[in-house]
């Protein structure tokens, strides 16, 4: 796949169409429809078990690495299907990267942290300079630029999952994905993650995972609120829509329950 | 959906006497399962230190060497016959010296000191390091050419056999009367009053002087055995007791001084041994072993006295360093000391049969050392040394002529080999190694009087611990058991054990060929299984995880469950399988031939090194495999999806993080597969490895022996000497296993080191 063929410039960075996912013979997520808008940071909320990672794992075909995961529907990024059998997901996973909820920093060197995605994807520019940007963009440069050949494990988790987006940054994605990435956090980490989400949106998508509701109302534009199906235990979206909106005025009853902790 | 919360029922957990018991019990519990780990662990480290125990007793320890020949006696031989063939007259009649010494300003001679003092108008008395011969300085030993004259006897026999005390005593009162006459120097007042305190001390007497002597008041018999030297004193004095009245028998045997000391300590069949030197430590354990005290008696001393004729103005005094050139090198004169007259030196020594010529050929030449003998002499050692019954050569011509092929002794003189045969055989095509190779030097030739006519040969050995404990018993025993050995520490790992090759003598066998032959094949089994099995990791975890194809899981279970089982198959049938495949079916890749590299084509078969190293290899494999998938699965998932989501293939997240991360893991357990390898036995015996072989492999291609191999075939010898080497090399397999894991672990934690 080559990069014309993957950058236009419609609204919506990605499009799910009737997304179904799948765990061997077990329906995890179903009938999801919904749209991402360009460089907006969209929240996916929900209760424990809705299906609300699965999707966001789907998004960037990491649940293939899962055996036996498998989607059935569509996921539209710049019209054409993520997974299309011609479709090279090792390409797509450049594209659209991932931040995970526990920072896992590779045992190497910062420095080698942030230019190994860039090396193995053939980064033929000035790797100081790229590290540089990344680490400035992730707002960590100033803490560590004394300390790039010390390794990664050595920083605070707050550093880390920053080291982490740097990382993420450095292979130049469209979209970057957010699994829960404040969960292990104390609270002035978490801040500077969404100080630093609010700053990233501008240049990148942001999907974010988050069981943190404030954090959902703080930093997203849209929300999309998920909720696991007593009878058949597949998650499904319930609403979707602007922060603003979903959580001063829910439309659907379940999403009231839930945004005003009666429910959980 | 709100968890009910109802207080707790009374009696629902244990309280008061209860709680104090149940606590009473958890401890006992907990402290059970300490003390039972505990004695696991000291149980295990038992069990290793006997293990050391057990081979290190073996390896070092008391050992009891008899030599075919002593070195002395060669160097004294060789000495003898030297002299012997320079000197003008050899007579053992003194009398014929004395008088062809007298009047020739040129002769010089010598023998004993009563002989000179019959002559002392003719001759005179050298001095002999500035030190003129007399009894006190031939006593004091600052003359050099005398010997102390004893007898010994111990308290126990005296007590027990009152005859014999009666002797030594009458003996320690005449001894001068007959010392004169034989020709000797009396024993000085002082030594004479200690020898008498001795013998009143071993009969519990107090007192200055010995008891009125009554021989006829005392019966039984009296045995004497020992030195050549002290015999006609001895004799004389035995004579005179008999004379005095004693109605006893008393016998005097003359068989040498160590001779005599061993029927006196060892056998028990001397009262008394007459002896030229004084007894040594060993022979004193001896004795002990044998419940006797040694108690010495100094009857006089033995000098003998280097003459000249009282017409010879220029030779006072001579050192033993000119002494030795005087009698054998030197020509005139003058080649000894220039200002010396520059007339032919003529000798007059005692016969070859003399005692005489003996003493005075130990005492000047006695310092020489075998290993500095100039090869002239050394290669005459091997051609004309008989054996001790003089009946045959040590080294036959047959054999002599096997040396001179192998190589030669000198480059322009032959032995035995024909020089023109010689020369033809070195102008034809195939010319033999000895043409192209150096005539023997003399560290050559003295290795070979070594082998062949030396002879060194381990008649027993005792283990360590024996050796520190009951040194004095185990002297005893080989003194009884092995009257010709010397008993000395030994360490069977020398360096020789590790640089010399295998032989059939365990004093010269050496591991070097094992050393290499386990070398060669281990690295063999490393570069084959190691990448092998951690690639067949790697798929494992790595690659058919992943598939959901439910009849590719089940193929991989299959495997999975195949590899486990074949950790646990035994050794040997992995030689069996070993034999078939690599020695049988594959013979001529492994024999080398098919690709024109086997060692020797006409014997070629696939007993080589890489049979040995591939079976290993298999042998191994399943235990790098699991180990390593252990090693790999332990690498977090967090770090295969942290290298995924940035857009790396499968193949370099595995490089580039899975693999460093497991690779301490992998190494580890590749580390204890290698070392079982190293250590294996069964299947190389199966597969072929050769139990006798001296020659050095050089390559995949050639035959080969392992240490474990050498130690099993050694083991299984006879002779406990084998025992001894094997022990040895047990030694040698830790310390290289100990060395390879040391290093391993090093390099495993450097690499650890780099990557946090």
């Amino acid at each position: 796949m080559s990069e014309n063929k993957l950058s236009s410039n419609g609204k919506y960075a990605l499009e799910l169409q009737d997304l179904h996912c799948f765990y061997g013979n077990f329906r995890a997520v179903k009938d999801v429809n919904l749209k991402i808008e360009r460089q907006k940071i969209t929240a996916f909320i929900g209760p424990s078990g809705c299906g609300k990672s699965t999707v966001l794992r789907s998004l960037n075909r990491m649940n293939d690495l899962i055996p036996g995961a498998y989607v059935k529907g569509k996921i539209l990024y710049h019209g054409r299907n993520l997974y299309d059998a011609a479709v090279d997901p090792v390409e797509v996973r450049r594209r659209i990267g991932m931040v995970f909820q526990k920072p896992n920093p590779f045992p190497k060197s910062i420095y080698e942290n942030v230019a190994w995605g860039a090396r193995i994807n053939g980064f033929k520019g000035n790797m100081d300079d790229l590290v540089e940007q990344s680490l400035r963009q992730a707002a960590l440069w100033d803490e560590v630029k004394d300390k790039l050949q010390q390794s990664g494990l050595g920083l605070s988790g707050g550093q880390q999952q920053r080291l982490c987006i740097a990382r993420a940054i450095a292979v130049k994605p469209d979209i970057i994905l957010m699994d829960e990435p404040c969960s292990a956090l104390d609270p002035i980490a978490t801040l500077k993650i969404e100080d630093l989400m609010r700053e990233l949106v501008q240049n990148y998508t942001i999907v974010i995972v988050t069981h943190n509701m404030q954090q959902a109302a703080r930093a997203s534009d849209y929300t999309a609120y998920y909720l696991m199906d007593r009878t058949d235990r597949a998650g499904s979206l319930v609403e979707y829509g602007p922060t603003q909106e979903l959580f001063t005025n829910p439309k659907d009853k379940r999403t009231e329950d839930y945004i005003t902790g009666r429910f959980g | 959906m709100s968890v009910e919360t109802k207080p707790a029922q009374p009696g629902s957990y244990p309280e008061d006497k209860d709680l104090a018991r149940f606590i009473q019990f958890r401890n006992f519990n907990a402290t059970f399962w300490r003390v039972v780990f505990i004695s696991s662990l000291v149980i295990s480290l038992i069990a290793l230190l006997a293990l050391l125990y057990n081979v290190v007793n073996e390896a070092f320890g008391l050992t009891a060497v008899e030599n075919q020949i002593e070195p002395e006696t060669l160097v004294l031989r060789l000495q003898e016959a030297d002299m012997l063939e320079v000197a003008v007259l050899s007579s053992e009649d003194d009398n014929d010296l004395a008088a062809g010494i007298s009047g020739n300003p040129n002769a010089i001679g010598f023998f004993g000191y009563a002989y000179y003092k019959a002559n002392q108008d003719k001759l005179q008395a050298l001095m002999v390091n500035g030190i003129a011969p007399s009894a006190e300085t031939a006593e004091s030993g600052e003359y050099p050419i005398a010997r102390p004259l004893f007898i010994y006897s111990s308290p126990q026999i005296m007590n027990k056999k009152p005859q014999v005390a009666e002797f030594i005593n009458y003996y320690l009162t005449h001894v001068n009367d007959e010392i004169d006459d034989v020709g000797y120097f009396a024993a000085t007042t002082a030594s004479l009053d200690s020898a008498k305190a001795t013998w009143l001390k071993a009969q519990n007497q107090t007192g200055a002087a010995l008891p009125a002597v009554n021989p006829a008041a005392v019966e039984g018999k009296v045995l004497v055995a020992g030195s050549s030297t002290v015999f006609p004193l001895t004799d004389r004095l035995a004579t005179r007791f008999t004379e005095a009245g004693y109605s006893g028998e008393i016998t005097v045997d003359n068989i040498g001084t160590t001779g005599g000391l061993r029927q006196f300590c060892v056998e028990g069949k001397a009262d008394i041994a007459n002896a030229s030197r004084a007894i040594n430590t060993l022979e004193r354990a001896a004795c002990r072993g044998k419940g006797l005290e040694v108690a010495e008696f100094r009857v006089g001393t033995d000098a003998l006295v280097v003459v000249v004729s009282r017409e010879n103005t220029f030779l006072k005094n001579v050192t033993v360093e000119q002494l030795q050139k005087i009698f054998t090198e030197a020509k005139n004169w003058s080649d000894v000391d220039p200002s010396w007259p520059n007339t032919p030196i003529e000798r007059y020594i005692p016969g070859a049969d003399s005692g005489t010529l003996d003493f005075f050929t130990e005492t000047i030449y006695g310092g020489v050392e075998l290993a500095s003998l100039p090869k002239d002499d050394l290669v005459e050692i091997i051609a004309t040394t008989q054996d001790p019954q003089g009946k045959k050569l040590l080294v036959s011509k047959g054999k002599l002529r096997q040396l001179e092929n192998e190589q030669l002794f000198y480059e322009d003189k032959f032995l035995t080999l024909d020089p023109d045969k010689h020369a033809q055989e070195c102008a034809g095509a195939e010319p033999p190694a000895r043409c192209s190779l150096p005539a023997r030097d003399q560290e050559n030739v003295y290795a070979l009087v070594q082998e062949f006519v030396v002879a060194p040969k381990v008649v027993a050995t005792w283990p360590l611990v024996d050796s520190l404990l009951k040194r004095e018993a185990i002297v005893a025993e080989a003194a009884e058991k092995f009257p010709n050995a010397e008993v000395e520490f030994r360490s069977w790992i020398t360096p020789d054990f590790v640089r010399k090759p295998q032989a059939s003598d365990p004093a010269l066998a050496g591991v070097r060929t094992a050393i290499l032959g386990s070398l060669w094949t281990i690295a063999i089994t490393i570069l084959v299984a190691f990448p092998i099995g951690v690639g067949a990791a790697i798929y494992l975890e790595e690659y058919a995880t992943g598939t959901a194809n439910p009849l590719l899981r089940r193929i991989n279970t299959i495997i999975q469950t195949n590899i486990n089982n074949l950790a646990g198959v035994p050794s040997i049938i992995y030689g069996i399988l070993g034999l078939a495949i690599f020695v049988r079916l594959f013979e001529p890749f492994t024999s080398g031939a098919a690709l024109g590299a086997a060692a020797d084509p006409t014997t070629a078969n696939g007993r080589t090194i890489i049979s040995a190293g591939l079976t290993l290899a298999l042998l191994i494999l399943p235990v790098i495999i699991i180990n390593a998938q252990e090693a790999i699965r332990a690498v977090p998932l967090s770090l295969r999806q942290a290298g995924m989501a940035l857009g790396a293939t499968k193949w370099q997240t595995i490089w580039a993080h899975v693999l460093p991360n497991a690779i301490p893991g992998i190494l580890t357990g590749t580390i204890l597969a290698v070392s079982r390898a190293m250590g294996e036995t069964a299947p190389l015996v199966v597969v072929g490895a050769s139990t006798f072989i001296t020659i050095d492999p050089d390559g995949i291609f050639s035959k080969f022996t392992t240490l474990p191999i050498q130690i099993y075939q050694w083991t299984a010898r006879p002779q406990a000497e084998f025992r001894n080497i094997a022990a040895a090399a047990i030694v040698v397999l830790l310390i290289l296993l100990l060395s390879m894991n040391a290093l391993a672990i090093i390099l495993r934690n450097r690499y650890s080191r780099r990557l946090s």
